[in-house]
């Protein structure tokens, strides 16, 4: 019987076909570990009284929830990170202004190709589907693969979802992945693997992708990956090693799914997440005249350079609001790079929009840029959990960051196609 | 570990929240795992005195994405530190993790079973076979269990134990 792309992953990693619900200890290919949890890491290594990795040349270590010191706790801990990483041999550190944000940037970088299995900590590692890598994150027991090599899996089953149609003006990727958590059933999506394909990915480039993978773990999904194709290669090529191992591993014509699902990309307006929760979705239209005090543009979700570009559309020849602070954050060394490049950091600054260091921005737990209690932000961060942003006493809503950007000019949530 | 728990039922309802209904959302980013902490601010969020009227062996039950949110274990810690059993319609993949590594004695998919008691039954759960009864309604349920490789790690107290064991057993140490 054939498999989807996800069961062909794991069987290649294993050296054997598996099948939905089974138990097995695939070792990955690679292993992120982002910058908080280093020194936990450590910490728990050395009580289990591991000495060193099972393969240190796998693991890479990305600084991007804390991008840069903001006291003196936390210039110490950047400081034991860099320690941890010379004690064990960790030759993939990318440190304050190397990298970024470590669910981008090692795609950029040609780390991450289509058919490769990795671990991570960090439940976003889902990113790297949009290049075809099945990514699944671990929590506490990264440490177990740190040291072990791997740790138990349960094979998912996977749902396919065929995206057809076109984006109307004004629509972007995000909304879309918005409105799929409220129309995918938590239920049917709980611990599956959400596999994407169909004729509309021609249009979506591996920014899009990026953010379609990025969503559906709110709603219990285990992992989702697209189906590579030839604008993946297209994209790696220049960015890997060596192109000439590059393939196209897709699921195969009879692969047994748990659902189909014909999903049309012409909806008819952008699609928010009221508070407290990331499914919480509505259209913008029930949301109108509710003012906002914070507003932010980056993370994993929407801190590509298309999304910069989105942001400069809106932006350009306007002024943010008195009353918002709108802060934006390229999530890599690379798209800041791009985004001066193509002019578009000359537009925020005009705006009255504020730069902050690639990585995580305030989406990482509120540590740069937090807002007060009482107060509203509308951000394209990827939780609105109260405490998301600091204060557990504030509103948090998610946009595109078009919405976003024409919320930050009107200061209250306001539908961005009146500035296109 | 004994996989039976006989006690009273604590029903709760849909999307409770890992961090904000089950415990304090500081402890994720303090780490803390201390079950002596954790327990005494378990269900705080719903119930600050939840700590002082449980005793070991009652039960949790609770609908939908129970514990849904960040998959942080802190939450499970504290309910495990109570010595309390979970029964529920649905947990999100983070926190079926962070329950089986807290050492909690819990079932999943039990559909309906929120209409199956009420707060303050007795219940009798064995978490091996998946028999769920209720002997106040005397009535009786027949759920699917974890599977044996999954609840060997919470009747060894979680993944602490596991790894350790696995760490010998591979000579790393």
């Amino acid at each position: 019987m054939g498999q989807t792309l996800t069961e062909k992953i794991l069987s290649r990693v294993v050296g054997r076909p598996v099948s939905p619900g089974e138990t097995i200890y695939p070792e990955p290919d690679l292993i992120t570990v982002h910058d908080w949890y280093v020194v936990n890491f450590d910490k728990s290594l050395q009580e289990l009284g591991i000495k060193k990795l099972y393969d240190a040349s796998k693991v890479l270590i990305a600084t991007d929830h804390e991008p840069i010191a903001l006291n003196v706790l936390s210039a110490e801990r950047q400081r034991n990170i860099r320690k941890i990483v010379a004690k064990y041999g960790i030759e993939h550190f990318y440190d304050n202004g190397r990298g970024g944000h470590g669910h981008i940037f090692p795609m950029e970088m040609g780390y991450i190709t289509p058919g490769m299995f990795v671990l991570a900590y960090d439940t976003h590692v889902t990113n790297y589907g949009a290049v075809g890598c099945l990514g699944i994150a671990m929590i506490t027991e990264i440490t177990e693969v740190l040291g072990c090599g791997s740790v138990w899996i349960r094979v998912p089953e996977t749902i396919r979802i065929n995206l057809t149609g076109k984006l109307k003006p004004g629509i972007t990727i995000r909304d879309i992945s918005q409105k799929l958590t409220i129309d995918l059933e938590a239920d049917l999506v709980d611990y599956c693997a959400v596999e994407f394909g169909g004729p509309a990915l021609k249009d979506i480039g591996v920014d899009g992708r990026m953010t379609l993978c990025n969503t559906p773990l709110e709603i219990g999904a285990k992992t989702a990956i697209v189906e590579p194709d030839e604008s993946t290669l297209k994209w790696l090529k220049g960015r890997v090693k060596d192109p000439s191992k590059l393939s196209l591993m897709k699921s195969d014509p009879d692969a047994k799914y748990k659902k189909v699902i014909e999903y049309d990309l012409g909806i008819f307006e952008p699609q928010v997440a009221a508070p407290p929760r990331p499914d919480n979705v509505v259209g913008i239209s029930t949301l109108k005249g509710i003012d906002v005090h914070h507003a932010y543009i980056g993370s994993c979700a929407n801190g590509s350079i298309t999304d910069m570009r989105d942001t400069a559309l809106i932006l350009k020849g306007r002024k943010v609001n008195d009353n918002v602070r709108l802060i934006i954050t390229p999530a890599t060394q690379e798209i800041a790079a791009q985004a001066a490049h193509e002019g578009l950091t000359e537009i925020f600054a005009e705006a009255g929009a504020l730069l902050t260091a690639p990585g995580c921005g305030p989406c990482s737990g509120g540590r740069i840029g937090a807002m007060a209690p009482g107060e509203v932000s509308i951000n394209t961060g990827t939780r609105n959990d109260p405490g998301r942003l600091g204060t557990t006493e504030g509103f948090i809503y998610l946009a595109s960051p078009m919405t976003v950007a024409a919320s930050a000019i009107t200061g209250q949530i306001t539908d961005p196609r009146q500035f296109l | 570990m004994s996989m039976i728990y006989e006690g009273r039922c604590w029903k709760f309802g849909d999307n409770l929240a890992v961090d904000a209904d089950l415990t304090k959302k500081e402890f994720a980013s303090q780490r803390e795992t201390r079950l002596e902490i954790l327990r005494e601010f378990c269900m705080c969020g719903i119930d600050p005195d939840f700590h002082k009227k449980v005793s070991p062996g009652d039960i949790i039950v609770a609908g939908k994405r129970f514990a849904q949110g960040n998959p942080h274990i802190q939450g499970l810690l504290g309910i495990r530190g109570l010595e309390l059993g979970l029964v529920v319609e649905s947990i999100p993949r983070g926190s079926f993790r962070n329950a089986i590594n807290a050492g909690l004695p819990f079932m999943t998919k039990c559909e309906g079973v929120v209409d199956e008691c009420d707060t303050g039954d007795l219940l009798r759960v064995n978490f091996e076979t998946g028999l769920f009864e209720n002997l106040t309604r005397k009535t009786s349920k027949q759920y699917v269990p974890l599977e044996a490789s999954l609840l060997q790690t919470i009747a060894q107290g979680g993944w602490q134990p596991t790894i350790e064991k696995r760490i010998a057993s591979m000579g790393l140490i």
